[in-house]
């Protein structure tokens, strides 16, 4: 095979055994690598009633045909398994080192199954796979694990763990790798801990044949030529990394703010980009083989917050600083250390924090069941949280439900702003409607990354449109959800793939990404083939997560009932009703959100 | 009259060294467009640039009013 080595390593914690099982052509080639193809492992074996936190949920490590390629950006892998936060699929996305030396190991997927009876990790050197001890690391954060590990095994390996979050089943815990980078959402972390796999240590210099050497080489080339022209020009990503999105989201007026009840934050110009790179920016780091470069290390050089490391990306300034009403860069900077090391979500633990602010300052939630006061703006607060949850201690055990739980436990679900009981990311949905849409029928619930609009809604790439209106919408984001299943299949990162997935004249023509897909793999896919197969991965998780019983394509109270109280899109609230039948209709799903039994048909899912 | 002019990010650059922060304040006359008060600037007017009129979708061509604000930033993906 080419492109794909065709392997799946699949680790029995249970029984502490690893095999090494053929991976179907077959099935490669129709559910393309990567998010697709775990999700035709998960749909396969797990029952999507499962318990997510059972020994028979599955987690999956899953790269994709463009990982550990000449392909820039191709260095992603997705962890896909049933979320606890959710009780649906979910499919989360990291780059940094650590997937292309998973690649390189001789195996496109990591499949893990049981529950260990005590801790362990997985140290995989292509065919000498190891499942060993980990009770010395268990309770670790996330730096000293990874710096453990890798004296124990080899120094060239790179490490993807959890910290004491994953180990406490936080609900928002994530995956971390190479120390800073995260599969973040959704509780991926929380899976892992609750098999007591600690740690994946991945070594190896095995890359399946590529189908056309020379034509990728060319190719690769020409893109990063391509990109570095741009950068010259002068790159918001490369410049300021994410952290410039503040500016913008806020002129547009929906920077979420203090829990949504505004949109736009008095603050933004210090915690922005242009302020982290006059303040605590080192440099930029890539990801491995990546001309953007958009990750920033930092470090805050003394005082209370003093600490080193990677951050804040706009997600987290969004969640950390605007949502929370935290206004000081050195806190939220610091506060993006302290998830990392513990290995949390930072927009589900902002954003949760935002919530019970929120109760707090209503009078909802008191100074004795929290244990100190909670206010908007109180970033020592908001930092002491973070560290309580991440264990589970006193009222940080509350917050490890997530805002969802939370807010309903203490009798006012109103407050939480959820989709498929996951915190919103930084778009207010109100101002941009595609987005509300979105975050409405996501398959992991609200999430930008599973067909990002705001691309056009907010960016304008490839073009511009108005994101306060509806009208063309409900096409706009089944489109972009199935480019992105495609995107997240390949194995390249999102902030390089749109430029050649979306094309200003034919909305998604995905031809370059094909080509590069076709030298990998020799697969001959068309583009409308390839987003056929795009579609059917879609489709899939659908059907995984209708008969986990997450039915309700909805958006809460304070999105569909609340204007926005101020700035640009004052006044709005998102148009649902509007959009969500038009959208049913366009991917073929009856009334109710079902896929139809010819559009299963048509995708080839009948046996799903 | 007075008008706002914000050049976000990248953009920040091309306003005069003495701006403070991303965005300065400018008299210009009646009638003036949101495409007029950018070209001092030397802001790319095509689809490179994304430009909003007191934060929503705009025509270039749209006179402005006392107290708008235009905004600019760079469109381009992925780098
Ligand atoms: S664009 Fe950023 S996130 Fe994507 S591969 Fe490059 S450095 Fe990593």
């Amino acid at each position: 095979m080419y492109g794909w080595h065709g392997r799946l390593l699949r680790v029995d914690l249970t029984e502490r055994t690893a095999s090494i099982e053929t991976i179907d052509p077959k099935i490669c080639r129709d559910f393309i690598g990567g998010r697709g193809v775990a999700m035709y492992y998960l749909a396969k074996e797990v029952d999507p009633l499962v318990d997510p936190l059972s020994p028979e949920n599955k987690l999956i490590f899953a790269t994709g045909p463009l990982t550990a390629t000449p392909a820039p950006t191709g260095n992603r892998y997705m962890v896909v398994t049933k979320s606890p936060l959710t009780g649906a699929i979910t499919h989360s996305n990291s780059g940094g080192d650590f997937p292309t030396w998973m690649k390189r190991t001789g195996f496109d997927l990591f499949l893990f199954e049981g529950k260990a009876d005590s801790p362990v990790y997985l140290w995989v050197n292509e065919d000498q796979v190891e499942i060993r001890p980990a009770d010395h690391v268990w309770g670790k954060d996330v730096p000293t694990t990874t710096d453990a590990l890798l004296a124990e095994t080899h120094p060239e390996a790179r490490v993807a763990c959890i910290g004491p979050a994953g180990e406490n089943l936080v609900l928002m815990a994530a995956i971390m790798n190479d120390k800073h980078r995260a599969a973040a959402r959704s509780g991926v972390g929380a899976v892992m801990g609750s098999k007591l796999l600690k740690a994946v240590v991945a070594f190896g210099n095995k890359n399946p044949p590529m189908a056309d050497e020379a034509g990728m080489r060319n190719l690769s080339v020409t893109i990063s030529k391509e990109v570095g022209v741009d950068v010259k020009k002068g790159s918001n990503l490369r410049e300021y990394g994410t952290a410039y999105v503040p500016q913008v989201t806020n002129t547009l007026g929906i920077l979420p703010t203090r829990n949504f009840l505004q949109g736009t934050f008095e603050a933004t110009s210090q915690i922005d980009g242009v302020a982290l790179k006059n303040t605590y920016l080192i440099r930029h780091t890539p990801c491995y083989r990546c001309p953007i470069s958009c990750g920033r290390l930092t470090e805050v050089p003394e005082g209370k917050y003093k600490g080193k490391g990677e951050g804040p990306e706009y997600e987290t300034i969004a969640s950390l600083g605007s949502a929370c009403g935290v206004s000081d860069l050195a806190a939220i900077t610091r506060a993006n250390y302290w998830c990392n090391e513990l290995g949390l979500d930072t927009i589900s633990t902002g954003m949760t924090i935002a919530a019970a602010m929120e109760m707090y300052e209503k009078g909802y939630l008191t100074e004795e069941q929290i244990g100190q006061p909670l206010r908007f703006g109180d970033a020592d607060a908001m930092i002491a949280m973070i560290q309580k949850m991440a264990y589970r201690q006193g009222f940080g055990n509350e917050l490890a439900e997530g805002s969802y739980r939370l807010c309903r436990k203490y009798g006012h679900p109103e407050i939480a702003v959820t989709a498929r009981k996951q915190e919103f990311p930084g778009y207010d949905p109100r101002g941009s409607q595609g987005m509300g849409l979105l975050y409405a029928t996501s398959n992991k619930g609200a999430s930008h990354m599973e067909g990002d609009v705001a691309y056009e809604e907010v960016f304008g790439v490839p073009v511009k449109i108005d994101p306060l209106t509806t009208e063309g919408k409900a096409a706009l984001v089944a489109r972009f959800q199935d480019a992105f299943a495609l995107i997240d299949s390949s194995g390249l990162c999102v902030f390089l793939a749109v430029r050649y997935v979306f094309n200003k004249d034919v909305m998604i023509w995905p031809i370059r990404l094909t080509q590069l897909m076709n030298h990998t793999t020799g697969a001959n896919y068309t583009p409308e083939e390839i987003m056929k197969a795009a579609e059917r991965i879609y489709n899939l998780e659908r059907v995984f997560i209708l008969k986990a019983g997450s039915t309700e394509d909805t958006l809460p109270p304070r999105m569909l009932q609340e204007p926005l109280p101020d700035g640009p899109a004052k006044g709005k609230v998102v148009e649902l009703d509007k959009m969500l039948p038009e959208f049913y209709r366009i991917r073929g799903w009856d009334e109710h959100g079902v896929p139809t039994r010819e559009k299963l048909a048509e995708l080839e899912l009948l046996e799903f | 009259m007075k008008v706002y002019v914000k050049l976000i990010a990248t953009y920040q650059r091309l306003l005069p060294p003495d701006a403070s922060g991303n965005a300065i304040e400018v008299d210009v006359p009646e009638g003036t467009t949101v495409a007029q008060v950018l070209l001092p600037y030397g802001v790319p007017l095509d689809d490179s640039s994304v430009i909003v009129l007191n934060g929503r979708m705009t025509d270039l061509n749209t006179p402005l009013s006392e107290g708008d604000t235009v905004a600019a930033f760079s469109a381009i993906a992925g780098g």
